[in-house]
């Protein structure tokens, strides 16, 4: 499977009324160019887009939250497998775009290459639903019946190593972290009608 | 209410602390200092109470809640600030993402733990390090006004805040009981 189809798919399934959060890498460029609306927090930090989904998923139970993980954020912090494993939560969707490699650096392999398979370590962790797609098809069908069934999912995407969209400049995510920060924040307080960040008190 | 042996004054003014300042979330890694929070956290079905398998977690959950327009606290001991360091410089220099957290003071003096100095003797050049505003809460009368002020703090200046619990704010070590 190529990313972008993935994320072509996604795009169809997840709404305005969803949240998401993203990892570093090819992946902001792609879902930056699909996603629905500002709802999605592009999470600097690699090892923490699925804790940060999680803080969504508890605080926010009433609304569907999708972290989009890759293969070497997961690896960097799989203590949150059995995190999520024990916590369950029942409006999280995970979806790991696993390439096997760090793409962005040039390409060295990651464990998923070799032996390690995310979906039986998150199984084991005591994730619901974990399942890893090969073909879009069985992607598409899987994670619309995670997005729909009331139940944590966790959703390993093969991908494809070495295959991203050339995005032109213009077209490449813009923002930096903290303008992400922001421009998430803001659509989560007129989402749910509350207010996040305040001006300044008065002396 | 009373304090009790499972529910000591500390961890009493701690939960209090946190009700008042609106904490929905908290996110441990357990450990033997604060052992009475802990407890008291996992039984109040008022807070979402998540223990975690390494602090490097709760950087993410305090930050989704943030996010989510709600409040979360992490605490751990101060050895877990070593093992978190990288999520949360990332979470304070990439996105200015206000974090609180509450740590309890391993090394403190008189530490008769020979593997606890370290944690002590590290604790405070990582947080200045990390740019982080820390206070030292020792007294019991000063557990609530900290956690509220924790809170103005980081909110307003979009940075993490530090909370670190000695004296009669911590469990009685072991050592000094026997």
């Amino acid at each position: 499977m190529k990313r972008i189809d993935v994320i072509k798919i996604m795009a169809g399934i997840i709404t305005k009324d969803d949240l998401v959060t993203t990892s570093i890498g090819q992946t902001w460029d792609d879902w930056w160019n699909y996603k629905p609306a500002n709802n999605t927090f592009f999470t600097g930090i690699l090892g923490s887009v699925s804790s940060t989904a999680l803080g969504l998923a508890v605080s926010l139970p009433h609304r569907r939250i999708v972290a989009i993980e890759s293969d070497g954020s997961m690896l960097l912090n799989t203590g949150i497998m059995c995190t999520l494993g024990k916590e369950r939560p029942a409006n999280l969707t995970v979806v790991v775009m696993d390439n096997g490699i760090y793409e962005n650096i040039g390409g060295p392999p990651t464990h998923t290459s070799a032996n390690t398979d995310l979906a039986k370590m998150a199984a084991g962790a005591g994730c619901l639903n974990c399942h890893t797609a090969t073909e879009l098809s069985d992607f598409e069908a899987r994670f619309r019946a995670m997005m729909e069934d009331d139940q944590m999912g966790y959703l390993v995407a093969k991908i494809d190593p070495f295959v991203r969209h050339q995005w032109e400049w213009k077209d490449r995510k813009p923002t930096d972290g903290i303008e992400d920060k922001y421009n998430f924040l803001r659509y989560v307080e007129q989402l749910e009608g509350v207010v996040i960040h305040p001006g300044a008190a008065q002396n | 209410m009373q304090p009790t042996s499972e529910m000591p004054a500390y961890a009493q003014l701690f939960i209090e602390g946190l009700k008042e300042a609106g904490v929905s979330v908290v996110g441990a890694v357990p450990e033997s200092l604060l052992a009475g929070v802990y407890r008291a956290c996992a039984r109040d079905n008022s807070l979402r109470y998540i223990p975690v398998t390494n602090e490097a977690e709760l950087p993410g959950i305090c930050a989704g809640t943030y996010l989510a327009g709600r409040r979360a606290i992490m605490v751990m001991e101060n050895s877990g600030l070593r093992q978190a360091c990288e999520p949360i410089a990332r979470f304070a220099y990439c996105h200015a993402m206000p974090i609180v957290m509450a740590m309890s003071f391993r090394g403190e003096w008189g530490e008769r733990n020979w593997w606890g100095h370290n944690h002590a003797q590290t604790m405070e050049p990582l947080l200045n390090a990390l740019r982080i505003p820390f206070r030292f809460i020792s007294k019991l009368d000063q557990i609530k006004p900290a956690i509220r002020k924790a809170y103005y703090h980081a909110d307003s200046s979009n940075w993490p805040v530090a909370m670190v619990f000695t004296g009669e704010c911590v469990e009685t070590p072991a050592y000094e009981k026997n």
